[in-house]
C-alpha cells in the first residue's frame, strides 16, 4: 500500500533528456527494448501511441500499464573557470497506460485509450551553481489523453485516429542577480497550468506476410499557460521592482511524422525501423508576458531557434521460446538545439540510445515486459542569451516495466 | 543480521543505476607555463588596494584585484598573498576619515525617501591609521595604496603623507617601491597613473591639471625600470577612460526639468544674456569663465556633472539653474576631451613600454569600454549604470567585488597569452555585486 501511494505521487513527474529536446520516448516497454521503434509492428496496446492505424491488427483486447523510473545526471563544466555544476534532479517517472477493445474477433473496429507522457522534464541544479541566473530548476509535466478508433479496411490495410487532450504544469525557477545583506540572491519562480489539444493518426499496411509499413502523424500541441503565478523573493527594498503576479506563456510540443518498417524474418526474428521527423522548429521563442511590468521586470522573449530534426530507431525482437522474448535496439537522435542556444534546461546533444528488453508471458492473460535504456550526451556551447560557456555531460539510465492483461 | 535477498538485490540495482549515471569530471590541467608565481606583488594605487565603496575595508581587501589574482595563482604554484588587513568589524575609512558607503534609505529635501548610498557610520575608522602592520616574516603582496601617485614612488617621507602606506611601511623612511621590491617578487602587476587622472576628474578639473604625456613618461619610466630590475616577469595595466564611470555619467547634462512657471522665471533671468528655457528637459546652467561676459552658459551634450554635486541643492535650491553649477562639479567638453586624449596617450606609452620590457599588458581600458556597452556574464548583465549596473561599487569609480573579479579575469587572460600559462579565470558569480537592504 505504501509503495502504491509513493508511485501515485511521483507518477506525474516525468523526465526529459531521453530524446531530442524535452521529448520523452517511453511509451511502450516492448518498443523501448527495441530502440523505440514500433510504428509498423503492432505488438501490443502501446500501438495506440505508435501508430493508431496498426491497432486494428492487434490480436487481443488488452490493458497495458508501464512505468519507467528514470535516472538522469547532468554535469556542467565551465569552459573558463574551475566551476562545475551538477544536477540533483529527482527520479523521472514517465508512465503509460493503454486499453484496446473490440467487440469480437470479426469486428473491424478497435477502440483504444492511451494515457501517456511524451514530453516532460525535471531538471534541478545544485544550489549556487554558476548558471543559477539562467536556471535553477525546470519542471515540466504533461499528460496526454488519447481516445482512439482504429479501422481495419481489409486484411492488409488499417487506419486509425486519436484525439489528444493534453494537460500539464510548468514550473521554472532561477536566481535573480540582486543580493540582500546576507548575500542571498533573489529568486524567481514561475508556475502555471497548461493545456492543449491535438491528434494522432496512422496508416498501417501489411504489404506481404513478412513486411509491414506504417505512417503516423502526431500533431503539434500548443501548451498554453494563460494565468501562471510569478513569485519573486528579493531584498525588501526591491519588492516593488519585482511584484508578485501573474504571467502568460506557451510551449509548443512539436509535431512528429513517422515512417515505420517491420520485417518478420521467421518465427523467431522480427525487425523494426522507425524514422521520426520532429517539428521542433515550432519552438523558436520562449516568452513570458507578465501582467505587471516594472523597469526591472520586463516581458522576456528568449530565442530558442530549435530546428526540425530526425531520429532513427532500430530494434529487433527474438522469440526465445513460447513464453520468452528478448529485444535489443539502437536509436540515433539529431538534436534540435543549435549552437548558441544550449540552455541548462535542455542540455541537448546528438545522441545514441542503447536499449534492451525482455518479455515473459505468464499464462494466457498476463504478460510482463521489461526494458532498459541508456544514453550519454555531451555538448559544449556558449549560450548567446546568457554567455554561459562550458560543457554539459548527461547520462541517463532508465529501466522500465510493463504489465499487460489480455482478455 | 538477517539479509533479505530481494532487498539486497534491489538496493544493488538501484546503486548501480545511480552511480553509472553520474558523469565524471574531466581533469583539467592548469599550468604556470613560463611563469614563476611563487611571490606575486601587486603594485598600484586605489584600484589595486581593494578600496571600494569610497573606503578601505576588509571585504574590499578580500576582493582586491591582487587577492583575486593570487587566489588563481595558487592553483599553479602561487604563494600566500598577505595584505595590510583592516579588521572585520571596521566600518572602513578613506582619506577624508569617512566610513564606507552602503545602500540604504535616504529622505531628500522634497521628503522623498529612496535608496541611496549612505555612510555606514558617521565617522570612518581612523584607528586603522595608528596600526603598524609590517611583518618581515609575512611580506605584503598587495602594494596597492589608496591615493598613491607615481611622483611619490621613491619618496622616503611618504608614510607621513599617506596614512594607508604608513600602516604598512617597514619604517618611517621607507619608500613604496623600496618596500614592495624588498619582497623579491617573482611576478608583479603594475597598475599606476589612475589616481592622478582621478584627482583631476573628481575636482572637475578645477585647481588641478592632468599629467601631460611627457610628464607621464617621466614618472612611469623609472618606476617600471625599478620594478623590472627586481622581477623580469610581470603585467602592466592600461588606464580606463574615467569619464565613462558612473560618478560622471549618472546625472544627465539635460536633467533640468521645468514646469511652465519655472521656465518663465528662468527665461526672465537668462534671456537677457542669451539663454532660454523650455517646459520639460533643459540643459543645466554652469559657470564657465570662458563663456561670454557673464561666464555662465548651459551645458552641452557630452559634458559631465559629478556625483559630488549636492543633489538637495539641485532639487530644492535651484542649483544648476538660478545658481549655476560651480566648476568643481562639472567636466566641460574641453576637460572631458583632455582626459580622454591624455589617457589614450598614457596607454600608448604603457603598451610600448610593456613590449620593450617583454611584459604582459592588460587592456583595462578596453575592459571598461566593454562595461560601458554592457557585459553579459553567465546570465548577469553588467554595465556602468550607477548601483543597478552591478560592477561598480557605490562610490561610482571603484569596482565592486564582482567588477574586480571580471577585471582580474582580463589580467589572467593577458598573462596566459603572454606567458603560455593556463591559469583558470574566476567564476564571477561567486563574487558579490551590490548589496540591497
Amino acid at each position: 500500500m505504501h509503495k502504491l501511494l509513493l508511485l501515485g505521487t511521483v507518477f506525474l513527474v516525468t523526465n526529459s533528456l531521453f530524446s531530442q529536446g524535452f521529448q520523452v520516448n517511453f511509451q511502450g516497454q516492448k518498443q523501448q527494448g527495441m530502440g523505440g521503434a514500433g510504428n509498423a509492428l503492432p505488438l501490443d496496446a502501446a500501438s495506440v501511441f505508435f501508430n493508431p492505424g496498426s491497432v486494428a491488427f492487434l490480436k487481443e483486447n488488452s490493458v497495458n500499464i508501464a512505468f519507467t523510473p528514470t535516472f538522469a545526471n547532468t554535469l556542467f563544466e565551465d569552459a573558463n573557470t574551475t566551476s562545475i555544476g551538477r544536477t540533483n534532479s529527482p527520479m523521472g517517472t514517465p508512465f503509460s497506460a493503454y486499453a484496446v477493445y473490440r467487440k469480437n474477433e470479426n469486428s473491424k473496429f478497435f477502440y483504444g485509450l492511451g494515457i501517456y507522457t511524451p514530453f516532460g522534464s525535471t531538471i534541478q541544479y545544485e544550489d549556487g551553481w554558476t548558471g543559477r541566473f539562467a536556471l535553477t530548476k525546470l519542471q515540466l509535466k504533461s499528460i496526454f489523453f488519447q481516445p482512439t478508433i482504429s479501422y481495419k479496411l481489409n486484411d492488409k490495410i488499417g487506419f486509425g485516429a486519436g484525439f489528444v487532450y493534453s494537460t500539464g504544469n510548468v514550473n521554472l525557477q532561477k536566481d535573480i542577480p540582486v543580493q540582500d545583506a546576507n548575500g542571498t540572491y533573489g529568486h524567481a519562480e514561475l508556475n502555471g497550468k497548461a493545456s492543449g489539444f491535438g491528434f494522432n493518426v496512422g496508416l498501417f499496411v501489411q504489404a506481404t506476410e513478412k513486411l509491414n509499413l506504417g505512417v503516423s502523424y502526431r500533431s503539434q500541441v500548443n501548451m498554453a499557460v494563460a494565468e501562471g503565478t510569478a513569485t519573486f523573493t528579493v531584498p525588501s527594498s526591491l519588492a516593488t521592482n519585482f511584484p508578485n503576479g501573474t504571467f502568460s506563456s506557451a510551449l509548443p510540443l512539436p509535431q512528429v511524422a513517422t515512417l515505420g518498417l517491420a520485417y518478420k524474418l521467421n518465427e523467431k526474428w522480427a525487425f523494426a525501423l522507425d524514422v521520426n521527423y520532429v517539428g521542433w522548429k515550432a519552438y523558436d521563442t520562449l516568452s513570458f508576458d507578465y501582467a505587471q511590468n516594472t523597469t526591472s521586470l520586463v516581458d522576456t522573449k528568449s530565442a530558442r531557434n530549435y530546428k526540425n530534426t530526425f531520429a532513427f530507431r532500430f530494434g529487433t525482437n527474438y522469440s526465445i521460446s513460447t513464453n520468452w522474448d528478448a529485444r535489443i535496439g539502437l536509436a540515433y537522435g539529431i538534436t534540435p538545439v543549435q549552437s548558441g542556444y544550449v540552455t541548462p534546461e535542455t542540455p541537448d546533444a546528438n545522441r545514441v540510445n542503447y536499449t534492451a528488453g525482455l518479455g515473459y508471458k505468464m499464462g494466457e492473460h498476463f504478460q510482463l515486459d521489461a526494458s532498459i535504456f541508456f544514453t550519454h550526451l555531451k555538448r559544449t556551447d556558449t549560450n548567446l542569451e546568457t554567455n554561459l560557456s562550458g560543457t554539459f555531460t548527461t547520462n541517463v539510465i532508465a529501466p522500465g516495466l510493463a504489465i499487460i492483461y489480455k482478455f | 543480521m538477517k539479509f533479505n535477498r530481494t532487498k539486497l538485490t534491489l538496493f544493488s540495482v538501484a546503486f548501480v543505476m545511480l552511480s553509472a549515471c553520474k558523469p565524471k569530471e574531466n581533469v583539467k590541467e592548469y599550468s604556470a607555463g613560463d611563469l614563476n608565481l611563487s611571490n606575486f606583488v601587486a603594485i598600484g594605487g586605489t584600484t589595486t588596494s581593494g578600496f571600494m565603496d569610497d573606503a578601505l575595508y576588509l571585504e574590499g581587501q578580500e576582493n582586491s584585484l591582487g587577492a583575486i589574482l593570487a587566489q588563481q595563482f595558487e592553483l599553479v604554484g602561487g604563494g600566500t598573498f598577505h595584505q595590510p588587513w583592516v579588521s572585520t568589524s571596521s566600518v572602513g575609512v578613506n582619506s577624508d576619515n569617512l566610513a564606507r558607503l552602503i545602500l540604504d534609505y535616504k529622505t531628500d529635501c522634497l521628503n522623498v525617501t529612496s535608496l541611496s548610498p549612505v555612510r555606514k557610520a558617521i565617522n570612518g575608522d581612523a584607528t586603522i591609521f595608528s596600526e603598524s602592520l609590517y611583518d618581515a616574516s609575512k611580506p605584503f603582496g598587495n602594494y596597492g595604496i589608496p591615493g598613491f601617485y607615481m611622483a611619490y614612488a621613491f619618496s622616503p617621507a611618504y608614510s607621513s603623507q599617506n596614512n594607508f602606506f604608513k600602516r604598512m611601511a617597514s619604517s618611517t623612511s621607507a619608500t613604496v617601491l623600496g618596500d614592495a621590491l624588498n619582497t623579491t617578487p617573482s611576478f608583479f602587476s603594475l597598475y599606476v597613473g589612475l589616481d592622478e587622472v582621478m584627482k583631476y576628474a573628481k575636482s572637475g578639473g578645477k585647481n588641478e591639471s592632468l599629467l601631460t604625456a611627457s610628464q607621464f613618461h617621466a614618472l612611469y619610466t623609472p618606476i617600471l625600470d625599478q620594478v623590472t630590475s627586481a622581477s623580469t616577469q610581470g603585467i602592466v595595466s592600461t588606464l580606463p577612460d574615467v569619464t565613462e564611470m558612473p560618478y560622471f555619467t549618472t546625472i544627465p547634462y539635460d536633467g533640468l526639468n521645468l514646469d511652465e512657471a519655472n521656465a518663465a522665471s528662468l527665461n526672465a533671468i537668462y534671456n537677457p544674456i542669451g539663454l532660454s528655457f523650455v517646459v520639460g528637459k533643459n540643459a543645466f546652467v554652469i559657470e564657465d569663465p570662458s563663456a561670454g561676459t557673464f561666464g555662465v552658459r548651459q551645458m552641452v551634450p557630452g559634458e559631465k556633472i559629478l556625483l559630488s554635486v549636492p543633489l538637495d541643492s539641485v532639487k530644492c535650491n535651484k542649483m544648476g539653474s538660478v545658481f549655476p553649477f560651480r566648476d568643481e562639479f562639472i567636466l566641460t567638453t574641453d576637460e572631458v576631451n583632455a582626459i580622454k586624449s591624455n589617457t589614450a596617450l598614457y596607454n600608448d606609452y604603457i603598451i610600448a613600454k610593456a613590449a620593450e620590457k617583454n611584459l604582459a599588458v592588460v587592456r583595462t581600458d578596453q575592459f571598461y569600454q566593454s562595461l560601458t556597452s554592457g557585459i553579459l556574464y553567465n546570465g548577469i548583465s553588467l554595465n556602468t549604470k550607477f548601483v543597478s549596473g552591478g560592477a561598480y561599487s557605490l562610490d561610482g569609480v571603484n569596482l565592486n567585488p564582482r567588477g574586480n573579479a571580471l577585471l582580474a579575469n582580463e589580467f589572467i587572460k593577458a598573462i596566459n597569452a603572454k606567458y603560455k600559462s593556463n591559469i583558470p579565470t574566476v567564476d564571477a558569480t561567486l563574487f558579490r555585486g551590490i548589496i540591497f537592504p
